[in-house]
Order: structure tokens, then sequence, then C-alpha cells
């Protein structure tokens, strides 16, 4: 078995190394991209059953953001339900025999997190302005500046961290079992890394959106005018 | 441990590409959808709104045009009622009208076949009366039937006017109905009292008529002078009929 903090490239793209997990991000990629076309190729306004599933995912990602950042969840939707897409795809391959999960590496973790730490900077200019985001740092005081520029960097390492630990540590897990008891006893373990896995990509998404919409600020009150930005609720 | 820098980047850029794909794939398509459906479903209500305030609209309007209708019906009716009242009276008046002429004019005819009755009346009575008399006058003397009356005729030659009696005297010969046939003494009788009351000698055609019953008629050119039972019973007959 590979060691997980080494990665040994497939090949070279001229002096690029692709590595095992770029190329199983690239497939899984494709696959949700192929997958999302053909899911939504036939869409109306009298939905089909997968249809009523997708638009319940959406709505349930819409109304996870709308609870958590009290704002309209138009601008966010992707990026949060992309996330959570990616890393529930990503833990998921790992039931693929040889196939190690691209989320089980730190680069993978690391890009994620770095994705979200750019996202929070991005939403909160945007929302704020410079001034007003970097403001932001001084709350409650100005002593708490330096505390505040830590967090920014910690909360992003321990997503980072948290996530490549779960699936590093299942994957080793599993690994180690079936070298040492057979071919079927690895399994509840796998389920088990199915479990993880889901509330992993949970846990990711949520804190992505927490970290944003601490960035962002609550949403002023005002009246819905576009669709897309009103309150949707799932029961 | 070590990080690969390559791989760090390419994963960013994998990252950030597939939220483009999915967003450009997924995520839009259908949110877009979601909101047409919600666009639809708020066009439905906006227009099941509109339907059921234009059904209130008709109803409204379906409650005053039947307001209204009532509204005229009633005063329609009220017309009518004041109209028959009115033709009623009209009639009523007109029938009371016609039933007072009728009754007038049954009255009168009653009145006139009452007269017509008593006039018929009186004549059979004067008949009865004259019938009556005759059977008693039989029972007289035949003298009683012309002397008795003869002093009465005398009296009123005598009361007539002088130039009504010159008239008679210069008539010299006077018509006289008798209700028998004077004998000639009677008739010399009767032209000397006759002379005597007109003054001048005049003498008498005389002319039986039995209708007289008893009496006499003087009959000239100017006056006529009766003094008998058939006046006295004309007469009676007369007043009889008037007191009636």
């Amino acid at each position: 078995m590979d060691n997980p903090l080494t990665l040994e490239p497939l090949f070279h793209l001229g002096p690029v190394p692709i590595t095992s997990p770029v190329v199983i991000s690239w497939v899984l990629i494709v696959s949700l991209t192929l997958g999302s076309i053909l899911l939504t190729r036939n869409l109306s306004l009298k939905p089909s059953k997968t249809q009523t599933v997708l638009e319940l995912f959406v709505t349930t990602i819409e109304a996870q953001i709308q609870d958590t950042m009290n704002r309209a969840p138009g601008p966010y939707r992707a990026l949060i339900g992309t996330i959570f897409l990616f890393v529930l795809a990503a833990n998921w391959s790992s039931l693929i025999p040889g196939v190690e999960p691209p989320t089980a590496h730190l680069e993978t973790d690391a890009a994620l997190a770095v994705v979200v730490f750019a996202a929070t900077i991005s939403f909160g200019i945007a929302q704020r302005g410079l001034k007003g985001y970097l403001a932001t740092f001084a709350e409650p005081s100005w002593v708490m500046i330096p505390l505040n520029v830590v967090e920014q960097i910690t909360r992003t390492f321990s997503l980072m961290v948290r996530l490549f630990g779960n699936v590093m540590s299942g994957v080793f897990v599993v690994g180690i079992v079936l070298s040492l008891a057979g071919l079927f006893v690895p399994i509840p373990l796998m389920a088990l890394d199915l479990l993880t896995g889901t509330v992993q990509a949970y846990i990711f998404a949520v804190l992505a959106t927490v970290f944003i919409g601490a960035a962002v600020g609550d949403e002023p009150a005002r009246a819905p005018s576009d669709p897309s930005d009103k309150e949707t609720h799932q029961p | 441990m070590t990080i690969d820098w390559w791989t760090l980047g390419l994963q960013t850029i994998n990252v950030v590409v597939l939220v483009w794909l999915l967003a450009r794939f997924l995520f839009r398509p259908v949110s877009r959808i979601i909101a047409e459906r919600q666009a639809a479903a708020q066009s439905a209500l906006d227009a099941a709104k509109a339907a059921q305030a234009e059904a209130e609209a008709a109803n409204a309007q379906a409650k005053s045009e039947a307001a209204e209708q009532a509204s005229a019906r009633v005063a329609q009716l009220s017309q009518a009622q004041e109209a028959a009242k009115q033709e009623s009276a009209r009639l009523l008046t007109k029938a009371h009208n016609e039933v007072a002429a009728l009754r007038a004019q049954t009255e009168a005819e009653i009145a006139k076949e009452r007269e017509a009755a008593q006039a018929q009346m009186a004549r059979e009575a004067g008949v009865l009366a004259s019938d009556i008399a005759a059977r008693l006058l039989s029972r007289l003397p035949d003298s009683a039937r012309l002397e008795g009356f003869l002093p009465g005729l005398i009296e009123a030659v005598r009361k007539l006017p002088e130039p009504t009696r010159e008239a008679l005297l210069a008539q010299g010969k006077l018509a006289l109905r008798a209700a028998r046939a004077p004998s000639a003494e009677e008739t010399t009788r009767i032209e000397a009292q006759l002379s005597e009351a007109l003054g001048g000698p005049v003498t008498v055609d005389t002319s039986v008529d039995e209708s007289l019953l008893a009496g006499l008629e003087l009959d000239a050119a100017t006056a006529v002078v009766r003094n008998h039972l058939r006046a006295d019973l004309d007469r009676i007959t007369a007043e009889v009929t008037q007191d009636d």
C-alpha cells in the first residue's frame, strides 16, 4: 500500500507531474458533469421523479445556506453544492476497488480549503468592501486583530486536516484490516467509511458555509424580488 | 510530510472548474426550473385571484341587476295596481251612472205605464160610471133627463160674456143636443128660456145624443154650453185622475 503522505506521479504533462488524485478528480469531474447534463436535459415544469430528487437536493442545499447564513442562497449555491458533491463523490470513490479517494491525500483537501479560504475573502470583500471586510478583523475590539488573523488560517487548516484525517484513517484502517483478515472482513468498515464520508462532506460544506457567512455578515431585511433568492424550506 | 504543489494547484483548478461546470449544468438549470415553476404557480395564483375578483364583480353586478329588476318590478306592479284601481273606479262610476240612468228610465217607464194604467182605469171608471148613471137614470122619469138640467143650462148662458151672448143671439138658430128627443112643449119652453136669457128671440135645432145620459148641450159657433151628466162624469173623472 502506498504511503498517503507521498505522491508518485502517474505521468507527466510537460513539466507537470500528474498524480492519481488529479486523475481520479478528473474522472469525478467528468462523471459529475456528464451526470448533471444527463439529469438536467429534460427539466420541465411538471417534474419527473429524477427531477424531483434533483430539486429536493438543490432546495435542501439552499435551505441549509439560508438557515446558516441568513442570506439569499443564490450566489453561494454552486460553490457549497459543488464542494459537498465533490467531497462526497471523492470519499465514496474508495468503494471502487483499486481507487484511492482523492480526499485521502492532503493536496486535495488543501485545494478545497484554499478554495473555501479564497471564497471567504472574495465574498467578504464583495459584500462589505475591502475596508469593511478588514474591519471585521477588529471585532469586537482591535485587540482581537492578531487572533482573528490567526483564526482565519487555523480554521482553514483545521478544515483541511479534519477531512484529510478522517478519510485517510478510514483508508488506512480498511487497508490494514484487508491485509490482515481477508477479503470480506473490511466490508463493515467500508460501510462505516460511507457514513464517515457523507458526514465529512456535510461537515466540510457546512463549515464552508459558516465561514463565508461570517465573512459576509447578516443580510439586511428586504422584500424578496428574485425568486431564486427566496427562502426555501424543506421538511 | 511533503506537499506536492503541482497536485495542490491542479486540484485547486479542478475544484474551481468543477464549481463552474456544476453551476452551469446542474445548479442553474435546476434553480431556473424551480423559479419558473414558482413563477408559473404565482401566475396561476394571480390568474385565479383575478378570476375570483372577476367572478365576485360579476356576482355583485348580477345582484345589483337583480335588485334593480326587483325594484322595477315593484314599481311596475305599483303602477299596474294604481292603473287597475283607477280603471276600477272609472268602471264603477260608469256602472253607477248606467244603473242610475237605467233606473231613471225604468222609473220613467213605470210612471208612464202607471199613468197609462190610471188613465185606462179612469176611462173604464168613466164608462162604468156612465153605465151606472144610465141604469140609475132609467129609473127616473124621462122629464127629469131634460127639465132637471134646463135651469143649469140657462144659468150658464146668462153667465156668458156679453159678446158671446150677442153672437149667439145674432146666430138666431142654435144647435141643441139632448139626451132624448124633447117634446114640442119642452122645445118651446127651452126656446123661451134661452130667448129670455139672451135677450132676444132664438130657436133651437135639437138633435138626440144618448151619450149625454141626461141634460143638454148648446153647441154654437162661438161657444159651447154644456149641462149634462156626461160632462159631469168627464169632469169628475178628470179631477180624480189629476188627484192620483
